[in-house]
């Protein structure tokens, strides 16, 4: 059986790229695979998807080297237009993917340019509607549409043509942990029932490693793994711990193998160990489960040790808080009796679905938009919006922020190195450390004060672990310094390294607020893998879950 | 948001009409427009265009519309009025200004900025604005594309990047309200510099959707792009002609005049009030006719 996708020897650079994007990749997918592209933030996995689909070189130019063969097509030769009737594409941004006005024409509009017929074009669009669950969607306007609406729109418009191959950039990347989690298992049913094959580049792979077949791991534009998921998470442990996953790392601390690939396979290999056969030649774990209603244990293992300690000053105090906004349709109630406390040297991650009122409580906050009833009193509010892009305006760092002041907030987030440089040349990382800085810049009481209250809304979208790891030891230390600090976000893994508290939010109301321990324990979809895996009150993170599983094989002992 | 005049799909029957039949329609009213200077008749065709819109849905693009429009109008009649010292009946002497020479304001030149001028400009954006929210983009463009392709696909670039960059604007200055105080403030230069090259990023990303859905595919010869058609075209094609037909058979008959120099004469006779009362009730035919039974 022929390669869907061949690359010898590719190597590629962006026109005015000063290094390569690609170096030298060797690989191959064949067809019906399910294949997840892992790798840190600039690694090249994007680019190897946009050459895939001939937008590199065809759209974006540059000098490329080696072949390319996609379902036999060079693509040197065949253009993405070409090339889309074969492979679809879908990129991170929903926004930029919706071309035309109505859902039905959008995902018709492929077909339409390559001249099928009315009949095969309204049963495919149907089809792929049903397929998508989205048949609803069809008389609506695309410019209606939420971002996880909209990115299901997109896949059905990359599909619509029965591609042999299908490529997703992060497209889980804005949308809630419940969202996420259906279109990954959407996009592993379509790979089984239509036999497509899909390369899924994405950074949260505790999401996609069940569903894969294999994975390929990015470094520097070159491939630095190529095998299955269980032996990728072995070789992340050993050469790029930032790729595994919470439940392999569990699985490490705790001394048990093999490495697993999802909660299943984690949750099964617990279970085998524990009855002390069926592992097929495993090492049995020295382990028992821990029985959530076991009182003396669960006060113990839900300890984290990171209690917040909290002053008794609130530094944003909001009461009664009623918010409506006026779309299409007319004013509608986002926020509703909303009344919330944050104390000065607390770090809370506010969780819901995509629609529940997150941002706009942030943005109320900061006076962005009027509450229709209610009071809010806070000290120094600064809020670094979704997209911090927004906030870099000049061609200078130091030109963002000047004077005293200005330099002291730079240095506040380690900036002050580059004073002298284009916004644009710093990395992502530091490029959120600069839109930080411009939000705080004077808010303080004091030059080097940190703000009373500093809200982040989605600020991890589209980072790998390092970078997550950075911006909540960030955080961590602003609050350390008296900040409130609070946190919007979809990454439950992010909120419990980072948070003492989760606000979670459901239809514009508060439905849950405490520790961070016991709110991601103790769900389903807003729940770590770790807490998923072994259903212990108060257990969220790895560490906390080797512990609890290293103490009951001793109670056991 | 999306914007007041980005199209909204709906059910009544201008959104349900395909894009010719909706098109002719209400562009007969337009063109009333510039056929008559009457203020009798430019007004019907604004009260006309303004029901289109109400029983369309378009409520909120009608009146932002007017609102709009009335501003602009006004502006328009208070330029003419000080520019044009044409008429006899001198309302103000202003004196003398350096470009303008003598600056009389006459009754006749506020009348025709006000009657006509503004009128008729009013009348105009609100068609237009009724097109543009009931008028499927989509289809107009499809029915570019096998004649025009390149201005098609510029078409549908510029299409789809008006609300995305309606978007961005909207973020860019929440952002501006965001920064700190010791923050520089953004000026208007440095704005526009960001919003510029945000625009050309956001079409980068855009034009490479088009690409990958296969614009630049070569037209497929004997296929015929797909058009909607509804019950109510026929209906729409008649009113269309009708109006266009009745309205400049009725110039050409000299009814709807309107004079303004040297002195104000209007035609206020049986035929002119006949045609200004006659086209709100048709523009509301189509919606009157059309509406579900049982």
């Amino acid at each position: 059986m022929d390669s869907i996708v061949r690359i010898d020897g590719l190597s590629y650079r962006y026109p005015e790229g000063t290094a390569d994007s690609l170096t030298d990749v060797d690989l191959q997918v064949e067809p019906g695979e399910f294949v997840v592209l892992a790798g840190r933030s600039g690694s090249g996995k994007s680019t190897l998807l946009r050459a895939a689909c001939g937008l590199v070189p065809h759209f974006h130019g540059g000098e490329i080297e080696g072949e390319i063969e996609v379902t036999g097509l060079d693509t040197r030769d065949h253009g993405p237009a070409e090339l889309a009737a074969r492979v679809g594409f879908v990129s991170q941004d929903p926004e930029t993917q919706a071309v035309s006005t109505s859902v039905a024409a959008e995902i018709g509009l492929p077909l339409e340019l390559r001249g099928a017929s009315s009949a095969a074009r309204a049963r495919a669009v149907e089809e792929v509607a049903l397929a998508l669950a989205i048949p609803h969607l069809l008389s609506r306007g695309t410019d209606s549409l939420s971002g996880g609406e909209l990115q299901r729109v997109a896949i059905a418009a990359a599909l619509v043509s029965r591609p042999e191959l299908i490529l997703l950039d992060e497209p889980t990347s804005q949308l809630d942990p419940v969202s996420g989690d259906e279109l990954v298992w959407l996009l592993r049913r379509l790979n089984e029932e239509w036999g497509v094959a899909i390369v899924l580049c994405e950074h949260r792979l505790e999401r996609c490693l069940a569903a894969a077949d294999r994975v390929v791991a990015m470094d520097l534009g070159r491939v630095a793994f190529d095998g299955p998921p269980r032996e990728f998470l072995t070789w992340a442990l050993r050469s790029d711990p930032p790729l595994v996953t919470p439940s392999a790392r569990l699985f490490d601390l705790a001394g048990i193998k093999p490495m697993p690939t999802g909660v299943r396979d984690a949750r099964q290999t617990l279970a085998d160990a524990t009855a002390g056969g069926g592992g097929g030649g495993r090492p049995r774990a020295p382990w028992l489960p821990l029985s959530p209603s076991h009182p003396g244990e669960r006060k113990r293992v839900g300890a984290s040790g990171r209690s917040p300690a909290p002053a008794a000053r609130p530094n944003l105090t909001i009461k009664n808080l009623w918010v409506e906004l006026a779309d299409a349709d007319g004013p509608k109630q986002v926020l509703r009796d909303v009344d919330l406390e944050l104390i000065a040297g607390e770090t809370v991650a506010v969780m819901g679905r995509n629609g529940a009122g997150k941002s706009t409580l942030f943005r109320t906050a900061a006076g962005l938009v009027d509450p229709v009833r209610g009071k809010i009193e806070a000290e120094g509010v600064a809020l670094l919006p979704q997209n911090p892009g927004d906030l870099l305006v000049r061609e200078r760092v130091d030109e963002e922020l000047p004077g005293p002041e200005g330099r002291a907030a730079l240095a506040a987030v380690g900036l002050e190195h580059a004073a002298t440089a284009d916004p644009r040349d710093l990395s992502g990382g530091e490029r959120q450390r600069l839109a930080l800085a411009i939000v705080m810049a004077g808010r303080g009481g004091e030059a080097d004060e940190p703000p009373g209250v500093l809200l982040l809304d989605e600020p991890t979208r589209g980072m790998d672990r390092s970078r997550k790891e950075d911006l909540a030891a960030f955080a961590r230390e602003l609050a350390a310094r008296g900040s409130a600090v609070a946190i919007a976000t979809h990454d439950v893994e992010f909120a419990a390294a980072f948070a003492d508290r989760v606000v979670l939010f459901g239809e514009g109301e508060v439905i849950a607020d405490g520790p961070v321990s016991e709110l991601l324990s103790g769900g389903w979809y807003f729940a770590t893998e770790v807490a998923r895996v072994l259903g212990l009150p108060g257990v969220i993170t790895a560490e906390q879950g080797a512990e609890a599983l290293k103490t009951r094989s001793r109670v056991k002992a | 948001m999306r914007p007041a005049l980005a199209y909204r799909p709906g059910r009544d029957p201008l959104h349900a009409a395909s894009a010719p039949a909706a098109s002719l329609f209400l562009f007969a009213f337009a063109l009333l427009a510039f056929v008559y200077s009457s203020p009798i008749v430019i007004g019907s065709v604004a009260v006309a265009a303004l029901l289109i819109g109400i029983a369309a849905g378009a409520r909120r693009t009608v009146f932002l519309t007017l609102r709009w429009g009335f501003a602009v109008a006004l502006l328009m009649a208070i330029v003419n009025a000080l520019v044009t010292d044409r008429g006899e009946t001198v309302l103000a002497r202003l004196g003398s200004a350096p470009v303008l020479g003598q600056v009389n304001v006459t009754l006749e030149s506020l009348a025709y900025g006000v009657g006509t001028l503004g009128l008729r400009l009013i009348a105009t954006l609100l068609v237009f604005a009724v097109y543009s929210a009931c008028v499927d983009p989509d289809e107009l463009l499809r029915l570019l594309r096998p004649i025009a392709r390149r201005s098609a696909l510029s078409a549908s670039l510029v299409t789809r990047l008006v609300p995305v960059a309606a978007a961005d604007l909207a973020r860019l200055n929440e952002a501006v309200a965001l920064r700190g105080p010791a923050a520089a403030p953004v000026g208007r230069g440095a704005m526009a510099r960001r919003i510029v090259a945000g625009s050309l990023d956001r079409s980068i990303d855009v034009a490479a959707t088009l690409e990958l859905r296969g614009y630049s595919l070569p037209a497929v010869r004997g296929v015929r792009p797909p058009l909607k058609r509804s019950r109510h075209d026929r209906l729409f094609y008649a009113l269309a002609a009708l109006v266009a037909g009745a309205g400049i058979a009725g110039a050409i008959a000299g009814v709807g005049g309107f004079d303004t120099y040297p002195r104000i004469v209007i035609d206020t006779g049986p035929a002119t009030l006949a045609l200004a009362g006659a086209l709100p009730l048709v523009a509301m035919a189509p919606f009157w006719i059309g509406r579900p039974r049982g």
